[in-house]
């Protein structure tokens, strides 16, 4: 529980000890009740058990951590304002050296996850591991949409991620749809819930926004959960059919008169096939949604997104219809978010209401905040982190959720304006091009 | 562009590796944290016990057992990421999941690695989507369902019964079968509800009880709930009886409802602790401070089962294995076990138990 | 009409809970303008703490119910605001001047944080304690349906409105609620004036750390049972209170509380009760389209 807070002058030795101590001393007062005192059930009834050791220990270590981290801030503030001093280039001119490394990690990104699988071929855990990370990759640039672009605070994304996904199954089990069949319906329909929601919700804004969006995120998931004749209630919807590699089914016996994938190019069967091709699936739909994401802010629509982000009053005042705009960034959101949900799906091969809960909306969220908003790169760089901080975790069992939130709240102090917070300004004036703002707070 | 290159990724690396290993490594998988917690630690416990009995006998087939543990917290898209390290860990057996959510859409990726499994989920779905990997050790929601809603309607004829349940799987299909077999047997629920599971305030609910002349809770869920229900009704003055499911197990009712415990009836499978084959095992869990309540004997039969089932076939090869599952007949604390095509056990007999200071024990 | 009192009685009391964490999420946002999304979790850590104090009065074989609540109520206000300071001090206090979503995420971070601290620390199980305050008033002896109000109901409503009389007046009569009304207008400019901001947002959040660790005590005394997992629900209903209520607004808090409380009661009295979280955030909805800023909420002044 050490704090950071930002020294205004060196520090004496006396002094570091002084604000370590204190550090100490209120790490004693919160582990007091949670550390050093627990219930445990004696015989039927609670009794109370102290652990003063362990209290003890936790107290040293809070005054060790921050003699040290207080120290590593001092020592790194300086060296950086070294660097600084020392260097001849201007804030503009590493912004545009950053961007174009940005862009070099970005195609190096792309070439490395092309050639996973290839590498991994008989690995079933990084490839479905890989997998999830792009599905939230992708439910990164939706929400990016709504939230980076438009500035709108959505906290029910989930919503539309569960629409997508229940329209697949759907349409799969009841009707026998394929896959293609259903992946433009399924995202026209989430597009519609978009504006449904956007609709009555329009005149909201900040917070009150976020609260609705959320309540709506809840009223989806509660009518899945009791429709039991629509949606299979708590059961979900299982045995959904898995997509085909155009018409070739991966199984490892082939129906009556069909071909399995493996039959078809004369390989052995293996359950890595269908991984390999759905890691494939999801990875071109990503860098669709990317080049349709990185096209739309180029279009006066995206524009006029950012344009609603920075101020809403301006907008306005310019003749811009704020309605069309916003309806616009919800839809579209919605139906990248349903694409999603159409994949999620098809790989999991069974839903039910317990993945689309408001933790989901929450992790989503963040992903696209700690990313540092609009920054499509950092979308991809949040939602690696936060698929394999858990993933890792396994190790520590117990400890990984802990872990989990911790670093939530670590990067976010470390970096505020998120891992990537530079933005590149979609539009450039060519006279002052240096000059454009690199980050207006979005406040 | 990319379907060539997915081809040749395909082509070029189509084939397995598989390592050979100097141990047996088998597996649990449950909820370790989150809400379900204690369920996943009973199934450790007994694990852990079996494994350790198990090695000392010389271990199966002459080599040791190692015990993998995974945590699904009851999410199924964590399910789902386990059960692709178990099989990247190159698992012979899986005893899991526990929830049936969670052990729906992990059981298609075990077979699809040629895992077996024993599972302890009761929702019918877990063996009737015609996967043959899968094994259950416990009975079905509707037999379950069968027995309860059964017990009520004669123990509790002209009584004002009500149904409620908590909008899980396991909650909604219990109480749903136990509506069923009230009604098939002539005693129609006065009232139908639902409850959001993780809530504290059922102070609703118990007043709505009351107004109906409610006596019998018939309720599908987790013991939590049914503990917080108890302590309200009391509190308005309400005399009920709540019939529930195997989840009642837990000891945690009784220390969260406190002496409104012994109004709690549920159904399970007849009390292996009462089995004298099993005496020897309860005696050695009691002698390590574990109560060998709840699933913690059908966790160690699970790992009893593959060791049978593996001696029979005197291999660890999927298919051997299968069909000495299905075939054979298992000698295990929990009593004998055999398994009928879909991998449900052939005689689950569900015995209703009570409350009865502290212990549970055959209802009359 | 005896079975709509008590389910009346049911509701007030769960509003009365509601309201109390919902003036902690709206005075946070009043002044600092972000959810605090870990407030939830902070009236868990409360409970956890009331549970444990509770065990050791029990202990000590205190019989006296009046001597034990003020502990247990001296002990968890004190522990839990020192909890709330710490979150601020951690988790929000670095972010301050930065985008309006980056305290949100680290809140979020914090939530599952205390969550599995809790979980780590106290375990996973429910903590029980023995039912502190039995029995009540027989309110209406009706033949069919008896009437009564719950000693700890009776606590928790009483409590509630002497905690809000008080609560008004020290944010409307004292120098602190002046200062602490400063900075909600005008951060700079009561700085300026030589208000101290960083320590007025503290105080701040420990007040509502402490109504949070209020309604903790008040959970455990009337439901008994505690888990790690109640700050969730809690927290995401008595926020929805506060914007109900109109974020920002102390009476608001208190009136989107009991307004959630009784919509839930007499919903699930009359309706289906499977279906109340859907009436209480249509509702909601409906009335955020009347009154884009909440019942009493005042509306935003732009400048532009």
């Amino acid at each position: 529980m050490s704090a950071v807070v930002f020294a205004r002058h060196a520090m004496t030795p006396a002094e570091r000890l002084r604000d370590a101590g204190w550090v100490a001393f209120v790490g004693l007062i919160l582990g007091v009740p949670l550390i050093g005192l627990t219930t445990v059930d004696v015989g039927g009834r609670l009794g109370v058990e102290t652990r003063f050791g362990l209290l003890a220990a936790f107290v040293a270590a809070a005054f060790a951590g921050r003699l040290a981290l207080r120290w590593g801030i001092d020592h790194m503030r300086n060296r950086k304002l070294a660097r600084e001093q020392a260097s001849t280039t201007t804030a503009a001119q590493r912004a545009h050296g950053a961007q174009r490394l940005v862009n070099i990690v970005g195609w190096v990104a792309l070439g490395a996850s092309i050639a996973l699988p290839i590498v991994y071929s008989d690995n079933r855990y990084v490839v479905d591991t890989a997998t999830t990370v792009l599905i939230y990759v992708m439910l990164g640039w939706g929400l990016n949409v709504v939230v980076g672009l438009a500035g709108l605070l959505d906290l029910g994304y989930v919503a539309f991620y569960a629409v997508g996904a229940y329209s697949y199954a759907l349409l799969s089990t009841q009707y026998g749809w394929g896959f293609w069949e259903a992946l433009p319906v399924s995202g026209a329909l989430a597009a519609s819930f978009g504006i449904l929601l956007g609709y009555p919700i329009l005149r909201l804004r900040g917070d009150y926004l976020a609260i609705v969006t959320l309540g709506f995120g809840e009223i989806i998931r509660v009518i899945l959960v009791n429709w039991t004749e629509f949606s299979g209630g708590p059961n979900g919807i299982s045995s959904i059919p898995r997509p085909s590699f155009f018409g070739l089914e991966f199984t490892r016996r082939p129906a009556e008169g069909e071909q399995t994938f493996a039959g078809f190019f004369g390989l052995d069967f293996s359950a890595m096939h269908r991984l390999i091709f759905l890691y494939y699936l999801i990875l071109v739909l990503a860098l669709l949604t990317h080049v349709f994401v990185s096209r739309l802010r180029k279009l006066p629509v995206g524009r006029a997104w950012e344009a609603l982000r920075e101020d809403e009053i301006a907008c306005q005042a310019m003749g811009m219809n704020t309605t069309n705009i916003k309806l616009s960034a919800f839809a579209i959101g919605a139906m990248l978010g349903g694409f999603a949900g159409v994949f999620f799906a098809a790989r999991q091969g069974f839903i039910s209401p317990e993945s689309f809960t408001f933790t989901e909306s929450a992790i989503i969220l963040a992903i696209v905040v700690l990313g540092g908003m609009g920054s499509q790169m950092g979308v991809v760089l949040a939602a690696t982190l936060l698929v394999l901080i858990p993933e890792f975790g396994r190790n520590f069992s117990e400890y990984r959720m802990l872990l989990f939130g911790a670093a939530m709240v670590l990067i976010m102090v470390w970096k505020p304006g998120g891992l990537l917070s530079h933005r590149e300004p979609t539009v450039r004036l060519q006279a002052t091009g240096a000059a454009a703002s690199d980050k207006e707070g979005a406040r | 562009m990319k379907k060539t290159l997915l081809a040749t990724a395909v082509l070029a690396l189509g084939g397995f590796s598989s390592a050979a290993l100097a141990d047996l490594t088998v597996a649990i998988a449950g909820p370790m944290t989150g809400q379900y917690a204690s369920a996943g630690d009973q199934i450790r416990k007994g694990a852990e016990m079996a494994i350790a009995d198990i090695n000392a006998r010389g271990g199966v087939l002459g080599e040791k057992l190692v015990l993998e543990v995974g945590d699904d917290a009851c999410d199924p898209k964590q399910a789902v990421s386990v059960a692709n390290t178990m099989v990247n860990k190159e698992i012979a057996f899986m005893h899991g999941h526990w929830c049936s959510s969670s052990t729906i859409p992990a059981s298609e990726v075990y077979n699809e690695a040629d895992i077996l499994m024993a599972t302890v989920s009761t929702n019918p779905q877990v063996t009737e989507r015609g996967l043959n990997n899968i094994f259950r050790i416990m009975g079905r929601d509707d037999q379950q369902g069968l027995v309860a809603g059964g017990y009520i309607a004669e123990k509790f004829a002209g009584k004002k019964v009500a149904v409620v349940d908590d909008k899980s799987a396991y909650g909604k299909g219990l109480a749903d079968e136990m509506a069923k077999a009230m009604e098939a047997k002539g005693l129609a629920p006065t009232l139908r509800e639902a409850i959001t599971a993780g809530e504290k305030d059922y102070s609703g609910l118990v007043t709505k009880l009351k107004q109906a002349g409610v006596e019998v809770m018939a309720y599908g869920g987790y013991h939590t709930e049914v503990a917080l229900i108890l302590r309200q009704a009391q509190a308005a003055g309400l005399q009920l009886t709540v019939m529930g499911g195997d989840t009642m197990t837990n000891s945690e009712l009784v220390t969260a409802a406190g002496p409104a415990a012994d109004n709690v009836m549920f159904t399970f499978s007849p009390d292996a602790r009462k089995n004298p084959d099993a005496a020897p095992v309860v005696e050695k869990f009691r002698a390590a401070k574990v109560e060998p309540e709840g699933y913690v004997l059908y966790a160690y039969a699970a790992m009893q089962l593959f060791e049978q089932a593996a001696t029979a076939a005197k291999s660890t090869d999927y298919v051997a294995l299968e069909k000495a599952m299905r075939d054979g007949s298992f000698n295990t604390v929990i009593g004998e076990l055999s398994f009928d095509a879909k991998g449900d056990q052939k005689a689950p007999g569900f015995v209703v138990y009570r409350w009865q200071g502290g212990q549970y024990d055959y209802a009359q | 009409m005896a079975y709509a009192l008590q389910q009346l009685i049911n509701g007030l009391t769960l509003g009365a809970m509601y309201g109390l964490i919902a003036i902690g999420y709206t005075m946070v946002y009043g002044i600092i303008g972000m959810i605090n999304f870990a407030h939830g979790d902070i009236f868990m850590v409360s409970a956890f703490i009331a549970i444990t104090a509770f065990t050791i009065l029990a202990a000590a074989d205190v019989t006296s119910i009046p001597l034990a609540l003020t502990f247990v109520l001296i002990v968890s206000i004190f522990f839990t605001s020192a909890y709330g300071w710490a979150v601020e001090r951690t988790a929000y206090r670095p972010l301050r001047g930065s985008t309006r979503l980056a305290p949100l995420i680290s809140a979020i971070g914090m939530s599952i944080f205390l969550q599995n601290t809790v979980q780590l620390t106290q375990g996973a199980r429910v903590k029980p304690i023995p039912p502190v305050l039995e029995g009540g008033i027989v309110l209406w002896d009706n033949p069919t349906f008896t009437v009564q109000i719950g000693w700890s109901q009776l606590l928790i409503i009483v409590t509630t409105v002497i905690l809000m009389t008080g609560f008004t007046w020290m944010i409307t009569q004292t120098p602190f609620g002046r200062q602490q009304r400063a900075c909600e207008q005008d951060r700079t400019m009561a700085s300026l004036l030589g208000v101290n901001v960083d320590r007025t947002i503290s105080y701040t959040f420990m007040l509502g750390a402490a109504l949070a660790a209020v309604a903790g005590v008040m959970v455990t005394v009337y439901y008994g049972v505690v888990d790690f997992f109640i700050g969730f629900l809690a927290g995401i209903k008595a926020f929805t209170a506060a914007v109900l209520g109109g974020i920002g607004s102390l009476p608001g808090a208190m009136l989107g509380g009991l307004l959630i409380g009784l919509i839930e009661s007499f919903w699930a009295a009359y309706l289906w009760a499977e279906y109340k979280d859907v009436a209480t955030f249509s509702i909601l909805c409906l009335v955020l389209m009347l009154r884009p800023s909440g019942l009493l909420g005042r509306p935003e002044v732009e400048k532009v």
